[in-house]
């Protein structure tokens, strides 16, 4: 359960880090809070994906 | 000497003891997996330099686009005809396969070469890191025309940015092989989204309907940079099939198909090249393009993406080579019995380092790729020669292996001979490999019938 959570909040976070980029190439932000946002979506992908995984290998090694 | 070439094949054996039985029917994996799988990999940090050097080269978009799009489905069809196919056939890897084929004192030769590739491979991987962390520092990205390092500052960026790869290396391949599964998918996004950042600073409009105007005109426009060669529709095409040739013709993804359960397998490939090899270049292309084609993969990454761009393009780089630096200290443990694993891991580290200094490894990389899969492409020929054209001429294959020889003169023979006539053939170094490979299977082919017929007539 926990693992599955981790897993849709990191594809969640991916999808962030697209948002973005797309949202300051159609103008609607600036450069700078789309380079903070990507930064911060970043970070929780590497959150979020190195819980799913170790999640997986306790549940492997049981 | 014969004893010499035995003690060292008996090292290499005991390395890859662990895949020496052919694969079994229940670890036989789905095409959803291989799709996976090939998925997550080809996102490297070179990515960052070869989409770059297309704009340098001055190919137009059309070239690019269609040379990406056919060279990269000739790569899966390599894949799925002629690599997969054997490993299914087999359920072996490489190693134990060319083991019994070309014996196990050119195995030892094969394993070395394979070594230095890999270890200049990873250099140009460190090389390009070194570009992010000389941003921070003011220190210079190697000109396109460099050999030699440049500056005292270069040599201290790469021979640091080596050395902490070779320590992480050394301190866990396999906890870093994880973290590297993390990160893959993310850099694939850092390639993506720092292109799309950067459109609008060469003038892309949010509706996107100017894009293929400014692509023409301001990226992939068809004016070289002064001092590179100008490529077209058949370089790209050829680079897209053999960027990967050492995996596929070179049958290297033995390793990996020998778990598939159809030769259809292959097909998965395409879930990772097209991304990989099409996309990823066509967003490095776009980034250099707007950094008025600085060669500069670490400015590159910043001005699209910030810090987070200079990470991404330190990860693409780290995780990168923290495989091939593995695969090459693998492949030295053959000449270095009983030394422990670190010890070879810092072996082929030192030797990396000292690469990654020499800035012709990243800015002659183009190159360097198609010369990578030239030297081991012959190898691949002979594989195929033995499994699918010897039997059809009613010749004997393994033939090595039954009479117990430790160097197959004939596979030798072709080896250098088709890598000398390559050398000399008058055609771009991108499209030697082809009628190399020709060569190579021909020639095997003539030496082992006329062999075979002249001991048949003993």
């Amino acid at each position: 359960m926990m693992r599955t959570l981790a897993g849709m909040l990191a594809v969640l976070s991916l999808a962030l880090c697209l948002v973005f980029p797309v949202l300051t190439f159609q103008g609607r932000i600036a450069e700078d809070a789309s380079r903070f946002g990507f930064f911060a979506a970043s970070v929780a992908w590497f959150i979020f994906s190195s819980v799913r995984v170790s999640l997986g290998r306790k549940a492997g090694s049981r | 000497m014969a004893g010499k070439i035995a003690a060292l094949a008996s090292n290499l054996d005991k390395l890859y003891e662990f895949d020496r039985e052919p694969v079994r029917a229940e670890k036989l994996q789905s095409f959803a997996k291989f799709a996976g799988m090939f998925a997550g990999e080809h996102v490297a940090a070179t990515e960052f330099v070869i989409g770059a050097f297309f704009v340098l080269h001055g190919v137009t978009a059309r070239d690019l686009f269609l040379g990406l799009l056919l060279g990269n489905l000739l790569a899966v069809l390599s894949w799925t005809f002629i690599c997969a196919p054997i490993a299914v056939r087999t359920r072996l890897t490489l190693y134990w396969d060319l083991r019994r084929i070309v014996g196990p004192g050119l195995m030892v030769v094969y394993n070395i070469a394979n070594a230095i590739l890999y270890c200049i491979l990873a250099g140009a991987m460190i090389a390009v890191s070194a570009t992010a962390i000389g941003l921070a520092f003011g220190i210079k990205s190697p000109a396109l025309s460099d050999v030699l390092p440049a500056s005292l500052g270069w040599v201290l960026i790469t021979a640091a940015l080596g050395a902490a790869f070779t320590a992480l290396a050394v301190l866990g391949f396999e906890k870093l092989s994880t973290f590297a599964e993390v990160c893959a998918p993310w850099i694939f996004v850092v390639f993506v989204a720092g292109a799309l950042a950067v459109l609008p600073k060469l003038g892309v409009r949010p509706d996107f309907k100017n894009f293929w105007e400014i692509a023409t005109a301001r990226i992939w426009n068809g004016l070289p940079t002064p001092g590179q060669d100008k490529f077209g529709f058949m370089h790209i095409l050829f680079f897209a099939w053999f960027c990967n040739l050492a995996m596929h013709i070179g049958l290297s993804d033995m390793a990996v198909f020998r778990f598939a359960k159809k030769w259809t397998a292959g097909l998965a490939t395409a879930f990772g090249v097209y991304p990989g090899h099409m996309l990823a270049w066509i967003a490095s292309g776009i980034m250099v393009a707007a950094v008025g084609r600085d060669m500069n993969p670490g400015r590159m990454a910043y001005e699209a993406l910030g810090l987070a761009g200079v990470a991404g393009l330190m990860l693409a780089g780290w995780t990168t080579a923290n495989p091939t630096l593995y695969r090459a200290g693998l492949a030295l443990q053959s000449i270095t019995p009983g030394w422990p694993r670190w010890k070879v891991t810092v072996a082929a580290g030192t030797v990396t380092t000292v690469v990654s200094c020499f800035p012709v490894v990243f800015v002659r990389l183009l190159d360097y790729v198609a010369i990578y899969g030239l030297v081991l492409m012959p190898v691949g020929a002979v594989v195929f020669a033995e499994h699918w054209i010897l039997p059809k001429f009613g010749l004997e294959p393994f033939r090595a292996e039954r009479k117990g020889q430790a160097v197959n003169a004939r596979a030798l023979a072709v080896w250098t001979g088709t890598l000398a006539v390559c050398a000399f053939l008058p055609v771009h170094l991108f499209y030697r490999w082809l009628p190399g490979y020709g060569i190579a299977l021909l020639s095997y082919v003539l030496l082992s019938a006329v062999t075979q017929r002249k001991t048949q007539g003993a």
